[in-house]
């Protein structure tokens, strides 16, 4: 089920709240279990049981590395814990991705096995690990009550998109958690922005991205715009999510961390990563940056850790080789940041370093918006002026080359006929001379044309291309806006004024009003879309 | 407002939205509403058999979710609030793929589908080929622009290559004359909130097809447009203003009549009924342009007992020709319409004789990027 769909905002959420709200307390977690199935199985009828047998291996070896602590075995079951969830995640994300490229190393034929992703299996898959890697550690009590283990597991507000959300932040909360009018209305706010993020922003710069990628003549400026559209889609989607995600959290009185802060204002790739999908950065960090030995060892063995980091960085948000390029992207900046380029840009106005890193940043996410390698190649390639040139344009730029061509002939003749001042033959003669250089000199402009029509330079802008920025320049600007801390900071400023704030207090239930009725109006007129975060 | 007061605030007014509309929507759900007049489409209801195999492949959760989202209450003030909050407010250039400028709306194609027109132009060779190569009479084909060709020609919209199709359809139909009417018409010529044209819009393009085709008519004619009489009928509602679902004043829906037009009868092959060239009455139907030769009809065989000559004519058509053929009605005796989107071009030979008879194909180039031909 899609949080933006009004099946979810109109038929589950006030049901669920309705039980949830009337219930004890000791059955809280129970209505929250049924209705996170309930939720899932909405979505993914046959995999609720993989989620629910995930839950159930990693609440046996939870008890079993508790029961059988400071021995061996204890160790044992980990490995066991592990082994489990990632054959599992192996199994039904990656198993096509193996086979079929044996099968383009060695020309097998193996059969694939066309398994549908079990939605969310990246998220949850990552969140049982660190219960048992955190109980393994002693980070984290034993829980001994499956109903809680497979509520925190199955929790839906952070279910199918994350944030991935440790047992340690909800250790607590799943057994003692408050419930207030401040929780609900901080968690209904947070999740409107998280609505209007992904309805109105997310949404609608998709919409220019396909259209601008699509184009029948691309254009260099063109791809520029679908760089930009792209990265801010994947933010304010995947952002948006996280928002929601929280907002439900605080509403059934968990406390979920941020997952992102603003990560555009970044003056480095390294920063980068701290402002974006932190639960994920800071999940590889913890549980395989350090203990691979983090920095603390030698160079090459550190160059090595950045690299399997970033591999697995990569390759977790997709089973495609463009996920993998994404990620080790990132770990080449980072080694070069950590040698050169941080050195570099911190001599210069911060300016530079900005522009550096969304430089950097838009080409990493027209890598991950790839439709595999050959996709993200003819995008790079357009990125930079090389691209496919269509049937008129070829022809337009075939008559402009032409045209050319043929003024220079001109010129030729004209500096000829002057030579033969007087004498009207040799006028004639190279008026000849220069009519034939035109038509051969056409003709192999034509021909060479046609011959590299694949490698032809893109024209920089187009009509097409202007149709496109003039239909969503005001949503880009606001876009941009939002992506940087600039509204967030001018509330905070103004709050501080308490008649300001009271004002603020007025307009906050008109925002919240505003966005829903807004993202019902899309959802009600079919232009929902899942989140780009799904496929994870 | 204090904080508190806020907290409490957005707590009751969000369960109360939601709340309401789980009440409303479920009574609605129970309670269906079978059709869409705006957006002409039936509306999606719970699926009325729902099996554990229905569930497991998910086709009963999507019919599900689209009962959900079609049955909302209050679902085309919604629609509205979409479309007036992305073209007024983002200034977005199109909603659902229609688009607006001065008023008047047209649906954005960027490109033809090659697969669609081969194929369309394709079925127009093969009655070329079948019935017209040797029949004896006159043979003419043209495109009728759509409202996209005007906006990306005079706003800069991205459009389909119209020169292109023309060309594509003159290589396919060399044994036929091309009629370029292109030239006759502009954007006011349609009406602002429908696809098709308005009939008293369509003067010279009338005269352009009759001197092509029948230039012994043009003198009398020409004359002949500055009598007809002017029916109003107020109220009309094209198709893209429901797909677009902006707040708008309706279009005035206009047909021309005169003697000669009144004098004529409209025969149904498909039904075995004749009637009069317009039908107001219909005007009611959710597709108002079927006050011209009653919509979407198989084959219908206009006869004018007032013709000066023995001419007849046989137009292959889609909905644009049933507004423009009353007003060629004068030159001949006869006016057969045939749709090949509702009858096989093979079953023609039964019902028409074509030796002799002068052939018009006059459709609208989007109608050619469908596969809607038989």
């Amino acid at each position: 089920m899609l949080f933006s769909s009004i099946g979810f905002l109109y038929y589950f959420l006030p049901v669920t709240l309705f039980v949830y709200f009337i219930v004890p307390f000791k059955l809280k977690n129970l209505v929250l279990l049924i209705a996170s199935l309930a939720f899932y199985f909405y979505g993914e009828p046959v995999y609720t049981f993989l989620m629910l047998g995930t839950s159930l291996s990693a609440y046996i070896h939870g008890l079993l590395i508790d029961r059988f602590r400071g021995t061996k075995w204890s160790r044992v079951f980990l490995c066991s814990s592990v082994i489990i969830s990632v054959l599992v995640l192996g199994f039904f994300k990656y198993s096509d991705f193996f086979v079929s490229n044996l099968n383009n190393i060695f020309g097998s034929k193996l059969r694939l096995l066309g398994l549908a992703l079990p939605i969310g299996i990246s998220f949850y898959t990552f969140q049982t690990l660190s219960y048992t890697i955190d109980v393994y550690r002693g980070d984290a009590k034993v829980q001994k009550n499956f109903i809680s283990l497979a509520t925190y597991v199955a929790l839906f507000p952070q279910l199918i998109a994350g944030p991935i959300v440790r047992y340690t932040v909800v250790e607590e909360e799943l057994s003692s958690r408050t419930h207030s009018f401040g929780n609900f209305s901080y968690g209904v706010t947070r999740f409107a922005i998280g609505l209007g993020k992904k309805v109105l922003i997310a949404d609608t710069l998709g919409a220019l991205a396909t259209s601008l990628h699509a184009m029948t003549q691309q254009t260099v400026g063109g791809m520029w715009i679908y760089a930009i559209a792209v990265s801010l889609q994947i933010y304010f989607d995947f952002s948006g999510y996280s928002d929601m995600a929280i907002g439900l959290g605080r509403i059934f009185g968990f406390k979920f961390l941020e997952n992102f802060n603003y990560p555009f204002i970044s003056t480095t790739v390294a920063e980068f990563w701290r402002r974006w999908h932190i639960s994920l950065g800071s999940w590889f960090r913890d549980y395989v940056y350090i203990p691979l030995g983090g920095n603390r060892v030698s160079l090459p063995r550190w160059g090595f850790n950045i690299l399997a980091v970033w591999f697995l960085t990569g390759f977790w948000h997709g089973a495609d080789w463009n996920f993998i390029v994404w990620g080790l992207y990132f770990a080449v900046f980072l080694i070069c940041e950590k040698f050169f380029l941080g050195a570099f840009f911190k001599k210069l106005p911060t300016v530079f370093s900005r522009i550096y890193l969304v430089v950097v940043i838009l080409i990493s996410f027209v890598i991950f918006n790839g439709n595999g390698m050959n996709g993200v190649i003819t995008d790079l390639a357009a990125l930079f002026g090389i691209g496919r040139v269509s049937a008129p344009a070829m022809a337009s730029a075939s008559a402009g080359m032409a045209a050319r061509t043929l003024g220079a002939a001109s010129v030729t003749a004209a500096g000829m006929a002057s030579e033969a001042v007087g004498a009207l033959t040799s006028v004639a003669q190279a008026t000849t001379a220069a009519a034939a250089s035109i038509a051969s000199a056409t003709a192999t402009t034509t021909a060479t044309a046609t011959a590299f029509a694949s490698t032809m330079a893109l024209p920089l802008w187009s009509a097409e291309t202007s149709y496109y920025l003039s239909g969503y320049i005001l949503i880009l600007v606001v876009a941009i806006i939002g992506a940087t801390p600039l509204c967030k900071n001018t509330i905070l400023k103004i709050k501080e004024n308490e008649k300001a704030a009271r004002i603020i207090n007025i307009l906050e239930p008109v925002f919240v009003l505003m966005i829903l009725m807004l993202a019902t109006a899309y959802f009600v007129d079919g232009s929902f879309s899942p989140f780009l975060y799904f496929r994870f | 407002m204090r904080d508190n007061i806020r907290d409490k605030f957005i707590t009751i007014l969000f369960c109360v939205i939601i709340g309401a509309f789980l009440v409303v929507g479920s009574y609605r759900l129970v309670n269906p509403v079978k059709t869409s007049e705006a957006e002409r489409r039936p509306l999606a209801q719970l699926p009325s058999n729902v099996t554990w195999e229905s569930i497991i492949d998910r086709s009963a959760i999507e019919k599900t979710e689209s009962a959900l989202t079609d049955q909302f209450p209050m679902r085309e003030f919604f629609r509205t609030l979409k479309a007036e909050f992305k073209i007024h407010v983002l200034g977005a250039k199109e909603n659902n793929r229609i688009a607006v400028e001065d008023g008047y709306y047209a649906k954005i194609e960027s490109a033809f589908d090659d697969r669609l027109t081969d194929y369309s132009i394709g079925r127009l060779v093969y009655i070329y080929e079948k019935y017209l190569k040797d029949n004896g009479g006159e043979k003419f084909v043209s495109l009728i622009p759509d409202k996209n060709y005007f906006f990306a020609r005079d706003y800069g919209y991205p459009g389909p290559d119209y020169d292109n199709l023309r060309d594509k359809v003159q290589a396919a139909l060399p044994g036929m004359t091309y009629i370029d009417i292109f030239d006759t018409l502009e954007l006011s010529d349609y009406y602002r909130t429908d696809t098709h044209w308005s009939q008293p819009e369509l003067a010279e393009t009338v005269q352009r097809l009759i001197m092509m085709m029948n230039p012994e008519l043009v003198a009398s004619s020409e004359a002949h447009v500055t009598e007809y009489t002017e029916h109003r009928l107020e109220g009309f509602d094209g198709v893209y203003k429901g797909q677009i679902s902006l707040i708008t004043k309706p279009d005035t829906l206009v047909y021309l009549t005169d003697p000669v037009i009144d004098g004529c009868t409209v025969y149904d092959y498909e039904t075995g009924k004749t009637s009069g060239i317009y039908n107001p009455e219909l005007f009611e139907r959710a597709d108002q342009y079927d006050v011209f030769l009653a919509g979407t009809r198989a084959l219908l065989r206009i006869d004018n007992p007032n013709a000066g000559a023995d001419k007849e004519l046989i137009l292959f058509r889609d909905s644009f020709g049933s507004s423009i053929a009353p007003l060629m009605v004068d030159g001949y005796k006869s006016i057969y319409l045939v749709d090949i989107r509702y009858i096989s071009p093979d079953y023609l030979g039964e019902f028409i004789d074509f030796s002799g008879k002068d052939v018009l194909f006059l459709y609208s180039a989007m109608i050619l990027n469908q596969k809607a031909f038989k």
